[in-house]
Parts: C-alpha cells; structure tokens; sequence
C-alpha cells in the first residue's frame, strides 16, 4: 500500500493518462533540461501509481453505494 | 348413421325435430375422417396458448385480416401430450423460440368434430421452418425500421471511457450466466477490480421485454454511476430469444447513453437486440472477457509509459553524463591543444616573414643591379647618340659652311663689307671683293 498520497487525488484517469503522456514526450525531447528532468519524473511517477491503483485497488466507498443500489432493484 | 325415427309428436300442431345429438353426429360424419380435413398442413396464429398439467397443449388457431387486428378465421386445436412432448423440442430446436402465443405456424391438422365437445383442430405436427421464416422476416423488418429511424448504430458510436470499472448488469439472479461473470471479473489474474451492480430481470419469456426495459430505466437514473451495461443470460439454452426480437427493447438499447454489451448466450442467428448493442458477445464469459481485457489494455499501456519515460529518462542522463566528460576533458586538453596550435602558428609566421623579407630583399637588389644595368646603357645610349648627332652636325655645319660652298666654286661677293646676295644692293661702278676659294680680286660692276 502506497504510503504517499498522490498531488491528484481530484483527477480523472483520462486526465491523469494524457498527463502522463505530455510528461513522456516532453522527456522525449532531447533539449529537456536536466533540472526539469527530476521533476517531471517524480510527477509521472505519482501519475503511474494513481493510474494502476485505480486499476488494481478496491474503492470501498463506490462498492457500498452500488450495493445499496442492487439491494433496492 | 342413426337414421332415428322421426318422434311422433304429442300434440298435432307442434314442429317435430331430431336431437341435437343426432344433428351433430351428422356433422361428425362429414367432417371426421375426411381425406381432406385430415393430415392438412395450415397456416395460422397461435393464440392462448396453455399448456395444463397432464402435459397436453390447448390453444386458439387464428387468422387475421389485413389490419393485423380483426379476426377472420379461428378454430380451437389440441396437442396431446405426447404429441406436444416431441413438438416442443422439434420447435424449439428448429427456432430457437419456446412455443407460444402469438406465433406464425404451419402445422399438421386434422379436423375432428365431437357431438359434446363440437369442431377441434388435433394438430400432430409442426414445421419450425415456417416459423423460423416468418421471425427471420418480423427481424429484418425491425432492423429495417431502426436503420431508418437513424439510431441503428448510436450505441456502437459511443466512445469507450478508457477506464470501465463501473458496470450496470441487467440478468437474472441465480442464473449460472450471472455466477460465471461476477466470478471471472473478480477473480481475474490481472488484479482488476470491478464494480458490479445487478438490476434484476426475467430473461425468458412475455416478461422478459418490460422487466428489461425497466433495469434499463433504473440505470438511466444512475447514469453518472456506471460506464456501461452488461446485458447477460444463462449460457447454453437457446431457447425463447424471440422476446429479444424487440423494437421498442432494441430503440432503448440503440439510444442508451451508455455501451451496452449484449451477451444472451446463444450461437445461431443473431436477434435485433444483437444489431444494435455497442459489443456483442456469445456468451456471459466472453462478456467477462471483453471487460477484463479493456482494464489489460490498460495496464499495458500504463506499462508502456512507465517504460518509455524510463528509456527517455536513462537516454537523457547519459547524455548528460557523455556531455559532461567531454567537457572535463576538453578543461584539460583544450588550453594545451590551443597552445600547441599557437606554437606551430607563430612558427610558420616566422619562417613566413624571414622568407618573404629574404624574397623581398633579393627582389631589391636585382631591382637595383638592373636599374644600373639600365642606367649604363641609357647612358651610353645617349652618348652614343649625342655623338652620332654632333658628327651629324659637323658634317652638316661643314656642308653648310662658306668656305664649302666656296669649295664647290661659288663664289662670295662683298661690298663695303657686307656681303650682297641682290643685284639691287650694288650700282654700277660699285667696287666689289670677290672671295673665291683660294685668293681674292676686287671687280667693278659694269652694270
């Protein structure tokens, strides 16, 4: 379980996907500064994790709400 | 054939008739075991269809005018039970719909009339083929209908959110399909998660399109909640699809808001609601399937970025790092390079200006020694001349001198000393010296 918290805990996936894709091509770029370079890579690595936790981990709260939901249908 | 008698009446002015058993035991004659009311294959319309506990299979045939709603033909017919036992199955199969009301149906009558019971169709036999035809063309015209209405194709067009977690499933409970997909989702080996919510329906049966339509509705409301709807059946039976064959079911589908996966379980022909799903899949299974492969992709592509910003990132550290060295090497040779390049110039710029001034000076001299030359021989040119041209001169002042003029035998006239060249300048009597070249004589001039 990931300790940090990510700085997007407000973004969608899709956003947080096309975020990560401007940050690959950005490093793409070999006029990238190498100071820039520390940054953009601990952002994307924040983006990696929320992207694959929301993929892997259980929200708990959103279960308990569709099973609210299945109990009244 | 009871030709009774005739009853005597009682009273003299009463009509007599034969019974009503007799009358219909006639009508029985006529029509039972009849070659042509025998072993006839009819079109018609099943109508309350009932199938009672002994197994034996009551129902109307009808027939109905052009309007689809008056009836102008009905008989009441019967499928004994182990006639109905075989039929069912041979229908089902041949169709891949259970046997019911309202159907199009070509069957094998025989026509019996009964004197308790009156006129009933026993129907021994049934053509799937007919019924099959005739749903084949009910379909295509509903496709046909939606195609037109433009919707067709609106859920197909729906983009796909890239993440599908949130599933709405219309199924019923506790039919194998729905166990088979909630367990595949939540066991899958991707470490997937998923978020079902079941809206409960009858997927068999005349109850099958309003409950449906109904899960759809609840949906609708939670539409924010979900990415799409999963519509699912037992796998296997195919039986009773025609309630599939739905317009007003397919319109509901083709304009939902979300994608609609449909997964009823069957192999053969596809129903309408087939046509106009976003994806459609054979089985519950598969349905599972298409999901978990969906979040895979996913996964892979977040995998692909992880990797590609890796190779970005270790690209642009070693070229930094290249950079560097070379800088930290070029601190060291680059002065001494530079001053190796220096030495060689100035070098060369020393031999350069010791041999162009060596070059220079030669120059001079040769300069100089020829001026001297030249200055020689203009100089003894000019002499040469001026003397040539005093020679000339003498020779010339000789020429012209007196005393060769006087050589040559002229002779020079002069009086009171000045020499005469005009007979005018003398008078007769004038005294004269005449200058000859050797001597003199003095001469009077006569005239």
């Amino acid at each position: 379980m990931n300790e940090s918290q990510p700085q997007t805990p407000d973004m969608t996936y899709d956003e947080a996907t096309k975020k990560l894709e401007e940050y690959v091509s950005l490093m793409q770029d070999d006029q990238c500064s190498i100071d820039k370079l520390s940054e953009y890579t601990k952002q994307s690595q924040q983006l990696l994790e929320f992207c694959r936790r929301k993929l892997t981990e259980t929200d708990a709260e959103l279960q308990k709400i569709l099973a609210d939901i299945q109990k009244q249908n | 054939m009871n030709n009774q008698p005739r009853q005597p009446s009682l009273f003299p002015d009463t009509p007599s008739g034969i019974s009503l058993c007799e009358f219909n035991a006639r009508i029985a004659d006529c029509v039972n075991r009849q070659p042509q009311l025998t072993d006839e294959w009819v079109i018609a319309e099943t109508s309350d269809v009932r199938v009672k506990a002994n197994g034996h299979c009551y129902l109307k045939l009808v027939e109905k005018g052009p309007d689809g709603n008056t009836v102008t033909a009905q008989a009441d017919a019967v499928i004994w039970n182990r006639e109905f036992h075989q039929l069912k199955v041979k229908f089902e199969q041949g169709t891949g719909a259970a046997f019911n009301t309202g159907m199009q149906v070509m069957v094998k009558v025989t026509a019996s009339f009964h004197t308790q019971y009156g006129l009933k169709l026993t129907i021994t036999d049934i053509d799937p083929r007919f019924t099959l035809g005739d749903m084949a063309r009910k379909r295509l015209e509903i496709i046909k209908r939606l195609q037109s209405d433009g919707v067709i194709d609106n859920n197909k067009q729906l983009p796909w959110p890239a993440l599908t977690q949130r599933i709405a499933v219309i199924s019923a409970p506790g039919a194998a399909g729905y166990g088979d997909f909630i367990n595949q989702l939540q066991n899958n080996a991707y470490g997937l998660k998923f978020y079902t919510c079941l809206f409960r329906a009858t997927m068999q049966g005349n109850q099958t399109v309003p409950t449906v339509l109904r899960a759809l509705n609840a949906i609708k409301r939670q539409a924010d909640l979900f990415q799409c709807v999963v519509i699912i059946r037992g796998g296997g039976a195919s039986v009773d699809l025609n309630s599939f064959d739905d317009y007003n079911l397919a319109l509901e589908v083709a304009q939902f808001p979300l994608p609609v996966i449909v997964g009823i379980g069957h192999e053969r022909d596809e129903t309408v609601l087939d046509h106009v799903g976003a994806v459609r899949v054979k089985t519950p299974t598969a349905a599972a399937e298409h999901l978990i492969k969906l979040g895979a992709d996913q996964l892979a592509l977040l995998e692909q970025l992880k990797t590609q910003m890796e190779t970005n990132l270790q690209h642009l550290l070693t070229r930094a790092r290249e950079r560097l060295t070379y800088l930290s090497q070029a601190v060291v040779t680059q002065p001494l390079t530079r001053c190796q390049q220096e030495r060689i110039k100035l070098n060369q710029l020393a031999n350069d200006i010791h041999r162009l001034s060596s070059n220079h000076i030669m120059q001079r001299q040769h300069r100089i020694s020829e001026h001297r030359q030249a200055i020689v021989n203009l100089v003894n040119q000019r002499l040469t001349l001026s003397h040539d041209r005093l020679t000339h001169l003498t020779k010339v002042v000789e020429l012209l001198s007196p005393r060769n003029v006087l050589n040559r035998g002229y002779s020079l006239v002069r009086h009171h000393g000045q020499y005469i060249t005009q007979a005018s300048q003398v008078k007769p009597g004038d005294l004269v010296t005449v200058h000859l070249k050797e001597g003199h004589f003095k001469s009077t001039v006569t005239e």
